[in-house]
């Protein structure tokens, strides 16, 4: 069998090197410790996943995932089609909790406690971790009413407050100017990117500590998406920022470590420009040299 | 290497010559049709064949509907000609009148209960309510004259109308043949105009001197004023020495006392209504349809005069379709909430299909069920003590417009549970996720977003649910009690537990029986037609809801 390295064509239409099942490294040993990745905001671990198994009913969608987060910055999680990036994600505020028949094994620690505890509250996890999705999903209501959704659910109901909190949402979205005269239009009304960022507003409108994306420029023009970066880079002063992309300039420009995951294990976890500029991991390298070519 | 391409000029390109076959469709071929326009011919046959036979529908019941009108004019015509209209004056006052010994004989029977309830036997509190009884017998033989008199009229007057009737009928009758013949003329055929001719002249028509016979009603004026005048005075009479009464009753004495005094009032009315009536005033055009639509009366085969009026019928369907609702729009909406928002996969498993399967019940059984069972229970549970606070409970008849409508309501439950399911199951996911990923729980976000996002589909569910018990006919021909009436409201809460007649009924028990051609033959259409015509506008409503405030389409 030739190298990977040697049999790969650095063309824009990659394929991903069949490997088989003894050439699959398991996570545990690809994983580096967090110690050695050192972040621009200090080392302050804000997720760990412990060993996190992953079941869809019988069928297994990650095995034994281990890393860490750290506060604010922007982790982004890569990898083909079917590998678990969502999966993960969705994991970090118990979102698949939704979906029948699922089971998490494992852990993952948030500000030190483990969310599969039994006592947790997942309405309390979620008021933390927030969640933009990858198709803009504003409710079919006014501008105003979609930001203040969360507040009002948690019994917030003074005028003033919420307007100071749409205000500074939407200031933190980008989309104030845009937005400000047109607060008591439906959200619908909006375009496909101001829906996204309009999205993005109400999900810091309660305040998170971190905030999770899932591919939320996928539906977006090139200049929407520049926007939602440029947010993106605005955001991490204040919140943790878990992102999935299938884009992979994306990645590099906005996140400051990647997560490179394969088959459901997490194959690569570094720097991003360790990841894209010298990967340790020769299906790492195969993946992100699609950028090269 | 073959001749043919040995020919072609191509051969050397090694291309082939692009020719018209090239494109040639090698589908299945069929009568110069291919199998896709087969199939679309079929489908659309069909689609095409359902909204034909509803114009079918349509079409037969206006026409059938229609001669309503020309007949109800030869009805209307009659009924003023002949002077029944005058004496119909006078019997809207002895009714009036009528109701006053009815309201103290219902009077005593509340006293006697009240009575029996304090430890009396029956006996005792009927000595007890003497004299109120001989009261109301004092009453009842005040009136006994003017019954006789109206009695009399009446009969000269009915007998002028259907002489009347008969003359107008063969007025036209020879009317339509004459006119038959002059068609006949135009085109030339004079075999066929002269046998139309001679048919017209067949027809004998007696002629009748209406205005003579009905001044022998009208002239008699004077006796029914003094008549009408002594009754008054008796019951002045009367209510000075109106008997006391218990005090539990006294509320009913009371309003007997306002009813008289607006006996007095109506008849002075009714004098004056007399004096200036004609029979001469022209009859408006569109009474023969409002006579239908606003008519207060459904009377057929009466001795006296025959009404079409819709009311009575349109008011059962309604207050038995709303009883319905009223019990199943809370318990398909909620159950379609809990089953699509809480249930888990084994209770949906469980409850969607049972409730699917109530509508798989024939309604005759459910009838069969509200007659010997629930009937039954609705006026015993109408006795317990606990409902005893409610005026007019319990009540007395056991198949009314509240039983009709709690087994509706079973009917309705399943088309209502369903649609509304289905209106919840499009809401989009991601409202949902995006609703929780901010931190709410299941039900606010239910609450929240669910429901109103739903709420369009879920109104048209109800409104669709209307649709189906409104048309629904044989449980509500069995369990409503067939009475035709409107009910006066002041019995309250009560009148919804009085037996009803609704317009599926009517058609459903009459048309059986009624002479086909005849003006009740087509009242009963033009019920059929209205029905028609309130279910076509709820499920245009209920689609126009749909598609107006669905968010899909936004
Ligand atoms: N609801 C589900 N039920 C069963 N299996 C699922 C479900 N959702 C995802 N999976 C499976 O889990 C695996 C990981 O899916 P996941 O959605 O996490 O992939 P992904 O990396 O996000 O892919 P993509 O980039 O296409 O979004 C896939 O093999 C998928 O088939
Ligand atoms: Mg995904």
């Amino acid at each position: 069998m030739m190298s990977q390295k040697n049999n790969f064509p650095p063309t824009l239409n990659f394929e991903i090197p069949a490997m088989s099942e003894q050439t699959i490294p398991t996570a545990r040993t690809i994983y580096r410790p967090t110690a050695t990745v050192q972040g621009p905001g200090g080392d302050k671990v804000s997720i760990e996943v412990r060993d996190l198994n992953f079941y869809y009913g019988e069928k297994q969608a990650l095995h034994g995932i281990n890393i860490s987060i750290l506060e604010h910055e922007v982790t982004a999680f890569i990898g083909p089609s079917g590998c678990g990036k969502s999966t993960l994600l969705r994991c970090m505020n118990r979102m698949n909790d939704l979906i029948d028949g699922t089971r998490a094994e494992g852990q993952i620690l948030i500000e030190g406690q483990n969310i599969y505890d039994k006592d947790v509250d997942v309405i309390e996890l979620r008021k933390h971790v927030g969640m933009v999705f990858q198709k803009s999903n504003p409710f079919p209501m006014s501008i105003y009413d979609n930001i203040t959704y969360g507040l009002k659910i948690q019994g917030r109901k003074k005028k003033r407050e919420l307007d100071e909190v749409v205000e500074k949402s939407l200031r933190g979205a980008a989309l104030w100017d845009e937005a400000k005269d047109r607060l008591h239009e439906s959200g619908l009304s909006l375009s496909g990117g101001q829906q996204q960022r309009l999205c993005i507003a109400r999900a810091i409108a309660v305040e998170p500590d971190i905030l999770l994306m899932d591919e939320p420029c996928s539906a977006l023009d090139p200049i929407a998406t520049a926007r939602v970066e440029e947010l993106i880079h605005e955001l991490k002063k204040t919140f943790t920022i878990v992102i999935v992309t299938h884009n992979m300039q994306q990645a590099a420009r906005v996140s400051d470590k990647t997560a490179f995951f394969y088959l459901g294990n997490l194959i690569e976890f570094n720097q991003t420009e360790q990841i894209f500029l010298n990967p340790s991991d020769a299906q790492t390298e195969a993946y992100v040299s699609g950028r090269f070519g | 290497m073959n001749k043919a391409a040995d020919t072609d000029p191509n051969q050397e390109t090694g291309y082939k010559t692009a020719t018209a076959g090239n494109f040639r469709s090698r589908r299945l071929h069929f009568l110069g049709l291919d199998s896709d326009d087969i199939v679309k011919a079929f489908f659309g046959g069909n689609a095409t064949l359902a909204i034909i036979v509803l114009l079918l529908i349509m079409f037969f019941l206006f026409k059938e509907g229609s001669g309503f009108a020309g007949q109800n004019a030869t009805e209307l015509v009659s009924f003023r000609q002949s002077g029944l209209e005058y004496v119909d004056l006078m019997r809207s006052q002895l009714n009036a009148f009528n109701d006053l010994p009815r309201h103290l004989s219902k009077m005593e029977a509340e006293d006697i209960k009240f009575r029996m309830k304090e430890g009396d036997e029956l006996k005792e509190a009927r000595e007890h309510t003497k004299e109120l009884r001989d009261y109301t017998m004092e009453l009842r033989k005040a009136v006994r004259p003017l019954d006789r008199h109206i009695k009399e009229l009446s009969e000269t007057s009915i007998v002028l109308r259907d002489a009347y009737k008969t003359y107008l009928n063969r007025c036209q009758e020879k009317d339509n043949l004459q006119r038959e013949a002059d068609k006949a003329a135009r085109r030339g055929n004079t075999e066929l105009e002269n046998r139309f001719r001679a048919e017209a002249a067949a027809v004998r028509i007696a002629s009748i001197d209406v205005a003579a016979r009905r001044a022998t009603v009208t002239n008699r004026l004077p006796e029914f004023l003094a008549i009408n005048a002594e009754l008054r005075a008796k019951l002045g009479v009367l209510l000075e020495n109106a008997p006391a009464v218990d005090r539990e009753v006294e509320d009913e004495m009371r309003r007997f006392r306002s009813k008289a005094q607006r006996f007095i009032e109506v008849s002075l009315q009714t004098e004056d209504k007399l004096r200036s009536w004609d029979a001469e005033r022209p009859m408006p055009f569109s009474r023969r349809i409002t006579s239908f639509l606003f008519g207060r009366d459904w009377v057929t085969n009466s001795y006296f005069q025959d009404w079409y009026g819709v009311l009575p019928l349109l008011y059962g369907s309604v207050v038995v379709s709303f009883i319905a609702l009223f019990f199943a729009v809370p318990l398909g909406i909620a159950g379609a909430v809990y089953v699509n928002q809480f249930a888990s996969h084994s209770e949906q498993k469980f409850i969607k299909p049972y409730i699917e399967f109530i509508s798989a019940i024939p309604s005759v059984v459910i009838g069969f069920f509200g007659v010997i069972v629930w009937g039954q229970f609705v006026r015993e549970a109408s006795g317990w003590a606990i409902f005893s606070w409610i005026p007019g409970f319990p009540i007395s008849e056991r198949l009314n417009a509240f039983t009709a409508g709690c087994l509706l309501a079973l009917m309705a439950i399943p088309t209502i549970f369903t649609l509304a399911e289905d209106a919840l199951n499009n809401v989009p996911k991601a409202f949902k996720e995006a609703s929780l990923a901010v931190g709410a729980t299941r039900l606010q976000t239910t609450i929240r977003i669910v429901i109103p996002t739903a709420l369009s589909g879920m109104i048209s569910a109800v409104l669709l649910g209307f649709g189906r018990v409104i048309g629904e006919t044989m449980v509500v021909l069995l369990c409503a009690g067939n009475r035709i009436s409107i009910p006066d409201f002041s019995d309250g809460f009560s009148t919804l537990f009085q037996p009803v007649h609704t317009m599926t009924g009517i058609v459903a028990q009459e048309m059986g029986e009624v002479v086909s051609g005849s003006i009740h033959y087509r009242a009963l259409f033009l019920v059929g037609t209205l029905l028609f015509f309130i279910s076509l506008a709820i499920n245009y409503m209920a689609q126009k809801i749909m598609r107006r405030y669905s968010i899909a389409e936004k």
